[in-house]
Order: C-alpha cells, then sequence, then structure tokens
C-alpha cells in the first residue's frame, strides 16, 4: 500500500526543496518533479492508456504544481494534491479526445521490466489487455481502480483523492473490475 | 472479482488470493501492468518540457514588466513635452496686463511778436517750451446729467 507519509529524514529534505522552490528555485523544482514523476507519468499512462497524452498530462499537472507551490502548506500535502491534479487533468483530455473523436498517434509504448523476453511479453500483453479493458469503463470507475490496483493506494487515500466516500470507491471499484474481468473474458474467448 | 470482502489489508488480501481465482486472474493484469515500465527517456522529456514552459513564462512575465514601464515612461514623456505646456499656468490666469500707456500731447510752443523800442522793428520770439508735467482729465458723470466731475491729475497721480 502507497503511504504518503514521508519518513523524518526525507520530510525533512522535502521541505527544504519545498521552501526552495517556492522561491522560484528551479533545480529544487527539478528535484520536486523526480520525487513525483513516477507516480503523475504512471497514473496519467494508466489512465489515458497513451504514452504521448501522458506526458502532455504530466506536463500540465507539474506546471500548476508549480503555480500552487505557495497554497501549498506542507511537503506531505504534494503528493495526494499531485494525484487529485493529475486525475482531473486526463479526465478533461479524456472528454477532450472524446469530443475529436480521434486518436492522436501514440509514441514509444512502456516496456515489460521482466528479464525473461518471453516472461516481458507476456506482461506486456497483459497489460495491453488491461489498457484496452480500462479504456471502456467510466472515468470515475477508471480512476478507482487505477488509484486503488495500480497505484496501490489506500481506499481511504482514493476516497480522499476523488472526493467521495470509502464505500462509494469500495463500490467503484467492485462495478470496475467486474466490467474488466468480462472485457478480458470476452477478448480472450474471441482470440482463442 | 466481484466479490464484496475486497481486504484493504495486504495480509487478508493475500489470504483472499489463496481462494478467489477471479481475484487472483485480476491481481495477474493488475500486476503486470504495474510491472510496465516507462523509459527514463520519457521522464526527462516531461521534466524538460515543464522547466522550459516555466521559463519562457518567466521570460514573459519580464517583457510584460519592462513593456509596461517603457509604456509608462512613454506617456510621461509625451505628458511633459505636450500636454503640460499648453495647458495655461495658474500665474498667468492671475497676472494683470499692463494698464495701456498714455500718450501725453506735448505742449507745443509758443510763438510771440516782440516790438524793440531801439530798432523800431518787432520780431519773431519763440517762448521756450515750458516743460510741464501732461495731465490727465478723469471725467466723473453723475445721476445728474448737468453734473460732471473733472479731475485733473498728473502723472503721479495727485490731483491739482
Amino acid at each position: 500500500m502507497a503511504d504518503f507519509r514521508l519518513k523524518a529524514e526525507d520530510a525533512g529534505q522535502s521541505a527544504g526543496l519545498l521552501d526552495r522552490a517556492k522561491t522560484g528555485d528551479l533545480d529544487a523544482f527539478d528535484q520536486l518533479m523526480r520525487a513525483n514523476e513516477k507516480q503523475v507519468l504512471g497514473t496519467a499512462l494508466r489512465l489515458l492508456g497513451n504514452l504521448a497524452d501522458a506526458q502532455d498530462a504530466a506536463q500540465e499537472a507539474f506546471l500548476r504544481l508549480y503555480k500552487s507551490l505557495n497554497r501549498l502548506p506542507d511537503v506531505q500535502e504534494i503528493k495526494p494534491w499531485l494525484y487529485r491534479v493529475t486525475v482531473n487533468v486526463c479526465n478533461d483530455m479524456h472528454r477532450a479526445r472524446r469530443r475529436r473523436r480521434w486518436e492522436p498517434l501514440s509514441g514509444p509504448e512502456p516496456v515489460s521490466s521482466q528479464p525473461d523476453p518471453e516472461l516481458a511479453w507476456a506482461h506486456q500483453e497483459r497489460g495491453r489487455l488491461v489498457e484496452m479493458a480500462l479504456k471502456t469503463l467510466p472515468e470515475k470507475e477508471r480512476a478507482a481502480v487505477v488509484l486503488r490496483d495500480m497505484q496501490g493506494l489506500s481506499t481511504r487515500e482514493v476516497a480522499g483523492i476523488l472526493g467521495s466516500s470509502e464505500v462509494t470507491v469500495r463500490s467503484q471499484i467492485s462495478v470496475a473490475r467486474g466490467k474488466l474481468k468480462k472485457f478480458t473474458d470476452r477478448y480472450l474467448r474471441k482470440r482463442l | 472479482m466481484n466479490c464484496s470482502d475486497w481486504a484493504q489489508d495486504s495480509a487478508e488480501f493475500a489470504e483472499h488470493l489463496k481462494v478467489c481465482e477471479h481475484c487472483r486472474e485480476f491481481e495477474r493484469n493488475a500486476a503486470a501492468m504495474r510491472e510496465l515500465t516507462v523509459a527514463p527517456a520519457a521522464f526527462a522529456a516531461v521534466r524538460q518540457r515543464v522547466l522550459s514552459e516555466i521559463q519562457a513564462r518567466k521570460r514573459q512575465a519580464v517583457w510584460w514588466t519592462w513593456s509596461a514601464v517603457a509604456a509608462a515612461a512613454c506617456i510621461a514623456m509625451i505628458w511633459v513635452s505636450y500636454v503640460l505646456p499648453s495647458a495655461p499656468r495658474p500665474e498667468a490666469l492671475v497676472a494683470k496686463k499692463d494698464p495701456p500707456k498714455i500718450e501725453w500731447p506735448l505742449a507745443k510752443p509758443v510763438v510771440r511778436r516782440v516790438h524793440h523800442k531801439s530798432s523800431g522793428r518787432s520780431l519773431a520770439q519763440t517762448a521756450p517750451v515750458r516743460k510741464t508735467e501732461p495731465l490727465a482729465v478723469v471725467k466723473m458723470l453723475t445721476d445728474d446729467p448737468n453734473v460732471i466731475i473733472i479731475w485733473l491729475v498728473d502723472q503721479k497721480g495727485d490731483s491739482l
């Protein structure tokens, strides 16, 4: 499970970074980005299913972070705040993409970290299948399942990020998992 | 997969996976999705784009600030050069014009004929012009048309 709380040492360092970034120090802001880039780009990639769009969303989320640095009193606030902004940006992009009715050209796709090529290929295929299934979900269910199952946050944290109750999030996750299961079963049956 | 007792706690979750095939399958898919890694170049590209955008915005902000300062300076110069001189000065409004200079007519020389007894001839003699200060006449009309006050004043302002 992900824990937004930082160790005392990390918290001290990050607080120093945040203070420096607030004064306009771009090196400090760069380090803040490095500390949170996996979280932001990973979430955006799973929500949008496309690396180019995910990079755009991550860029927008970090720019919003830079603008709002002075409104973030504590370094502990950054992670949940970034999750919230990333989900919102991705939802906006998803809606805009639906209005456009065409898919942008995909950039380089993410690769599996498995050392064995066969396993890596299987992982990649599974990943693509989940990605396709995620695209069929409504945005709230998709965000809930991505944050809970892919990003590993607790139900309470997901509820805080999405601004819903824990009961609602549990229900959304349960429904979303059912839909994902149905989609993957149907897809595999067609392929076999 | 669609069960209601999805555990929050990882230990409970592990126990649950042992008995629920659907959740095992889902977890395998989710794990595969989690293991997909993005190339470090993709992260670096995002960071680079963000920093470039911030620097561009900073430059733009500086440009706008200097433009505003330059525009204000231009307006001030135009105001000082053109608008300020054409506006009437307060002292000009108050200052009175000098009163019109009065041209005093010079007295004409008087020519007299002087009879000399010794020679028995009479000669024309110009009397020396008396340098008298010209007088100003101030006529003051009254309610009665038959009464007019005439006031003779020399150049010094003294009445005679």
